[in-house]
């Protein structure tokens, strides 16, 4: 059997050579241009897609390769990848999505002007996505981290004229640069806690595995939960949150490259890239628990109230990685996984869905659409499939990794189960209102003109679909094969019947409530804020989170900054000028010696030097 | 090795700026174009020649084949003492050299001036004194890196300001000459004092002993490897040859007088760096003095004080920096904290530039603070890369300022629209200076924070709290300038010319090959580190 992993180090390098011959080419090579980024992800893909079919085989070793980056003294800093059945998982995931994303984008940024640049920053993701996934070690795993970030930053700023665009761009960049801030320092502390300096994940492995009690419980806890800070940063958790449904102002194939499938994953893919560290933390572990389930609340609730419908995937979005974070704090990391893997798909399936429908429509507003279904029948059918993938309806992927959660909660910690429940209630919930106003009904003010995507929009729905349909069979109560292929340890069935039946319980319920009100049109919409007012206004401005840091982090700063522009000025500028006016008027005494002439001044001052040398230094030996 | 081995290298990268200085004094002075040609020309020169010397330069080796040393004056100080065998003589001399933490400074110099000439085509005026400072300037900031006396460091020291003087007070804008003063007045402060110290320096320390027959002078000079020598080894020479010195140590420095020295040192070249809260000086030279100019003042003029500080204060004073290591790093913290926050709160491009520099050395002082050869390395890789990268976004400003006739943030926007380059090449200049990794500054920022952990971690968690003030105060400016729409009064802008886009590119392209091969730097500064804070990373462990 061959080792394709030996060549994983190529996979990044297909989509970094279109980004540097897309800014080479410049903006003139439209047709060029998109033909070149999608065949660079197109190559990744299939060169990940080998990998992974290698590796399917449960015996297949992992594969490393590093080099030495820096050496400074007796310290050595490491650049290099790593193939492991994890890495090779999301590889496939990143590079499928990538190419899609880039097909889907021929039709959906045709117009741009600015195409080539689009794929250009498309291609520099792409790369710098699958380079943090092939990081064999935190710290150049950080350096892609940035990457992504930055990447990230240009895109949902690539409609830079848009104000709005420009704010949500900087307020994505500093958001997550927090949390990067936190995971810095966690590579800080674990650099100078690790036996020989050393960041791999192989070595962070055996340290934190083997118990040696190298490094003490109140550290361990101190680097998880610098290294979760990072994570939540990124996966746009409680409370750093708030830059990710602003982020929905880049364009749409990118909301599902980037904000839903890829690199908000990144977060939970940091965690299970460490997760010995986590496991050696019972305090870590239920501090990612609990600010994950509270997360996955908090933001279904919100996506109940939005009417944007990017801003509605947005916060489900948010919602499904605080599902993920809770079920790596609960201790299931396959489960944690698993989501994110059927997650990429329907998720980015249904964004890529959303972006067919704004591209008919002109409008993100749910309220005047309806009635899409007759008119877009391809859209409309792959969208059900995600919304009803996400709603965890068997036997779509969706399903089975969400039980898959349920499960490890319902057997460890009952308010948690209780809280996914809740959260996959809502799910359910907002996705049926959203599906019934967009699809159904009369036809609203923006559908009139509306027709079916261009066949390269359509065709990544129907690709995609697949997988939102199948994905989840490779892991079910029966047979938990992702699980042992990802640990490759053997791993007990997991099955719960009361998990189960619960969990389809809700999402039926969920879909149920939603037909009632928004499809049947039995109970009025406006009934919940009629009665509670405050409860739907307090939702539909998402908690006031963007307020209070408005009040308690932004304003503070810029009054801190302000006051010491006075002090910068008054004070020490103060100090300046009295320095100033002390040595001019020192000068004005010494001015009758000056004729203006600069020969005079540099032979005075030659004189005195040599004075003052010879003075101090001949006085000494003077009898 | 070449044909150019054994030739006095260092000499030819020094003396040709003033070669090309003189050329041009020989131009009519109305062939501006053949100047300013002559001007770029020159600057080539040390550049090639550095190049050439970085390339060449021996890792294991360090800087030992480098050394050259003329006598200069020697001064008879008195004929007769002790038992009357000795002589003791004071010598000036002319004496080059360099290491591993020099030779990229030189580099910097040489690349950043010669891109600095290259965007000198916003003088409109006097071309001729314009390049005679110039070139005066450059030959003074190599003298500065190459110098291995005290002395000879100080004059260079002196020309620098002198040439930045005029540069400032007759090229300038508005207030050039209410800068030029003020620079002059707060640097000439910070000379007087690093001309007290370097007096009092080889007025002890400078002494050795030279041996020819029967006969053995003792001689007082500013040589930088004898006063090192007698720093870390103070009874080396009472040792050596103790019949000749009667058993007296010539040599003598009292704990106090060393913290003294120490001081003064500190704020002698803390003014240069600069450190708060001695920096109010410098923000009137980067609103006022002209483009190309600021790029060498905040490119490689403030890299000077870090130098001096590094090569005299904590080489020379160990035991004091490392007591004083707290107070250092402390001061490097209020540096990044302080001029971020100030930077955030700025309404003029150039002064957000400005209060950025501040910032940025402050990461210099935790580097040199963590006192091990992580923090040493990260200090010196912040100098090279806060060098180019602020000479490029000076050179940018430069460009902005030449279109639109003004650097205020409310009045700029959507500059992308009209400039694609220039504002993509803005955006990586910020994205740079945010510490971007890929770009050469993450390498310092990390490598100094990574060394200063080792014994300050809340220190270092407070200045990576910097990062993020970075990267809020960075993309305030850039996409306020960038971003948005463009006010309707520029009409259609043009975007960079080849002359402008050369300088960009390279410095772009050297931002860009630190950033994802630092070796090419670190390796050439780790001979050095290692050797030279020998005796430093001793009192560390020892202490």
């Amino acid at each position: 059997m061959e080792m394709y992993s030996q060549a994983a180090w190529l996979i990044p390098l297909f989509p970094l050579a279109a980004f540097l011959v897309l800014t080479a080419l410049g903006r003139s090579f439209r047709r060029a241009g998109v033909l070149i980024g999608t065949l660079g992800s197109l190559a990744a893909f299939v060169l990940s897609l080998f990998i992974v079919i290698d590796r399917l085989d449960a015996n297949t070793v992992d594969y490393n390769y590093a080099f030495d980056w820096m050496k400074i003294g007796d310290y050595t800093l490491r650049i290099g990848f790593e193939v492991t059945n994890l890495t090779a998982m999301m590889l496939v995931v990143v590079t499928l999505v990538s190419f899609l994303v880039n097909v889907y984008s021929a039709g959906y940024m045709k117009n741009d002007e600015r195409i080539t640049v689009f794929y250009g920053y498309v291609s520099l993701f792409t790369f710098s996505m699958l380079g943090l996934v092939l990081s064999d070690n935190l710290l150049s795993l950080y350096i892609f981290w940035e990457l992504v970030g930055v990447c990230s930053f240009l895109l949902v700023g690539f409609w830079y004229a848009k104000p709005k665009a420009r704010a949500a761009a900087k307020k994505a960049f500093i958001v997550t640069r927090i949390g990067d801030a936190g995971l810095l320092l966690g590579i800080l502390l674990l650099f100078w806690y690790m036996p020989g300096h050393a960041l791999d994940f192989t070595t962070i492995q055996s340290v934190f595995d083997g118990q040696s009690g190298a490094i003490t419980t109140g550290i361990t806890t101190l680097i998880a939960l610098l290294i979760f800070l990072g994570a939540v940063g990124k996966s746009g958790q409680f409370p750093l949150h708030v830059w990710l449904p602003d982020a929905m102002e880049g364009p749409t194939p990118i909301s599902a490259l980037i904000h839903a499938a890829t690199m908000v994953a990144a977060g939970v893919f940091l965690i299970a890239r460490t997760y010995d560290i986590f496991q050696d933390s019972a305090a870590a572990m239920e501090t990612v628990a609990y600010i994950g389930g509270f997360t996955a609340i908090f933001a279904a609730t919100i996506a109940l109230a939005q009417n944007d419908i990017k801003r509605i995937l947005a916060y489900s979005t948010v919602s499904q990685l605080g599902y993920m974070m809770m079920a790596l704090g609960l201790g299931s990391l396959t489960g944690g996984v698993f989501h994110l893997f059927t997650h990429a798909f329907f998720k980015a399936l249904l964004f890529l869905g959303a972006g067919s429908i704004i591209h008919a429509v002109h409008t993100q507003n749910i309220h005047e659409m309806g009635g899409l279904g007759a008119k877009m029948k391809v859209t409309a059918w792959t969208f059900a499939i995600g919304a009803l993938a996400l709603s965890g309806i068997p036997p779509l992927s969706g399903f089975w990794s969400k039980d898959m959660i349920l499960t490890a909660a319902f057997e460890t910690n009952p308010l948690l189960f209780f809280v996914g429940l809740a959260a996959a209630f809502c799910t359910a919930l907002y996705m049926s209102r959203l599906f019934f106003l967009v699809f159904t009904g009369k036809p609203g003010a923006a559908s009139s003109g509306a027709q079916e995507s261009p066949v390269t929009m359509t065709l990544p729905l129907v690709v995609l679909a697949v997988p939102a349909v199948a994905a989840g069979f490779v892991e079910t109560p029966w047979n938990g094969w992702f699980g042992s292929w990802l640990s490759g340890e053997a791993e007990a069935a997991h099955g719960s019947g009361v998990a189960i039946v619960a969990s389809i319980a809700v999402g039926l319920l969920g879909i149920y409530v939603g037909w009632l009100v928004y499809g049947k049109g039995s109970v009025s919409r406006t009934a919940l804020a009629d009665r509670v007012p405050w409860l739907v206004k307090l939702l539909e401005r998402s908690y006031y989170v963007d307020e209070l840091y408005a009040v308690f982090v932004v304003k503070p700063l810029k009054l801190l900054g302000a006051i010491l522009i006075v002090i910068d000025e008054y004070v020490i500028g103060g100090l300046v000028r009295l320095t100033g006016i002390a040595t001019v008027s020192a000068g004005r005494l010494a001015a009758r010696l000056q004729n203006g002439q600069v020969q005079t001044y540099s032979l005075a001052a030659v004189i005195g030097f040599v004075i003052i040398v010879i003075a101090l230094v001949g006085r000494r030996f003077l009898p | 090795m070449s044909i150019l081995n054994g030739l006095p290298i260092l000499s030819f990268i020094l003396l040709s700026p003033l070669v090309g200085l003189l050329v041009i004094l020989l131009l009519p002075k109305e062939r501006s174009s053949w100047m300013k040609t002559a001007a770029i020309l020159t600057t080539l020169v040390p550049l090639a020649l550095s190049l050439w010397l970085y390339a060449g330069y021996d890792k294991q080796q360090g800087g030992a084949g480098y050394e050259e040393q003329l006598s200069w004056v020697e001064v008879p100080l008195n004929k007769e003492f002790q038992n009357g065998v000795a002589e003791f003589v004071f010598k000036f001399q002319y004496s080059l050299g360099i290491d591993g933490i020099s030779l990229p400074l030189v580099l910097l110099t040489a690349l950043v001036t010669a891109m600095a000439a290259l965007a000198a085509f916003h003088i409109k005026k006097r071309w001729k004194s314009f390049f005679v400072w110039f070139l005066l300037l450059e030959a003074g900031m190599l003298g500065v890196f190459l110098a291995q006396d005290v002395f000879l460091f100080f004059v260079f020291f002196e020309v620098t300001l002198v040439a930045m003087y005029f540069l400032i007070g007759i090229w300038g804008y508005f207030h050039r000459e209410r800068a030029a003063n003020q620079f002059l007045l707060y640097n000439g402060i910070g000379s007087a004092i690093m001309l007290l110290a370097f007096v009092l320096l080889v007025n002890t320390a400078g002494f050795r002993i030279e041996q020819a027959g029967e006969q053995a002078s003792f001689i007082y000079s500013g040589s930088y490897a004898d006063i090192l020598r007698n720093m870390t080894d103070p009874a080396a020479w009472v040792n050596m040859s103790p019949e000749q010195l009667g058993g007296i140590n010539p040599f003598q420095m009292t704990e106090t007088m060393q913290w003294v020295l120490f001081i003064m040192l500190l704020v002698a070249f803390g003014i240069k760096l600069p450190i708060f809260p001695f920096h109010t000086w410098m923000l009137k030279v980067h609103t006022e003095a002209p483009p190309a100019v600021v790029m060498i003042h905040s490119g490689v003029l403030l890299k000077m004080g870090a130098y001096g500080l590094l090569r005299f204060g904590v080489l020379l004073f160990p035991e004091q920096a490392r007591e004083w290591a707290v107070v250092l790093a402390a001061l490097g913290v209020i540096n990044i904290l302080y001029g971020a926050l100030l930077a955030f709160r700025q309404q003029e491009f150039k002064l957000v530039l400005a209060y950025s520099s501040i910032s940025h050395m402050g990461i210099v002082l935790l580097g040199l603070a963590a006192f091990n050869e992580l923090g040493m390395q990260g200090a010196l890789f912040q100098l090279v890369s806060h060098g180019l990268i602020s000479a490029l976004l000076f050179l940018i400003v430069g460009s902005i300022h030449e279109r639109t006739g003004t650097t205020e943030l409310s009045e700029l926007g959507g500059l992308a629209r009209s400039m694609p380059f220039i504002s993509g090449v803005l955006l990586t200049a910020g994205l740079a200076s945010l510490g971007l990794p890929g770009l050469s500054g993450f390498i310092g920022e990390f490598l100094a924070f990574l060394g200063l952990f080792e014994s300050m971690r809340w220190l270092t968690a407070a200045g990576v709290l910097g990062i993020i003030l970075t990267a809020v105060y960075v993309l305030r400016a850039v996409l306020k300038i960038t971003f948005g729409t463009q006010p309707e009064k520029y009409g259609a802008l043009k975007d960079a010319r080849l002359i402008e886009a050369i300088p960009m590119i390279v410095l772009l392209a050297f931002i860009l090959l630190l950033g994802c091969y630092p070796s090419l730097l670190t390796d050439t500064v780790q001979n050095s580190v290692g050797t030279l804070f020998e005796p430093l990373f001793a009192t560390r462990a020892g202490g």
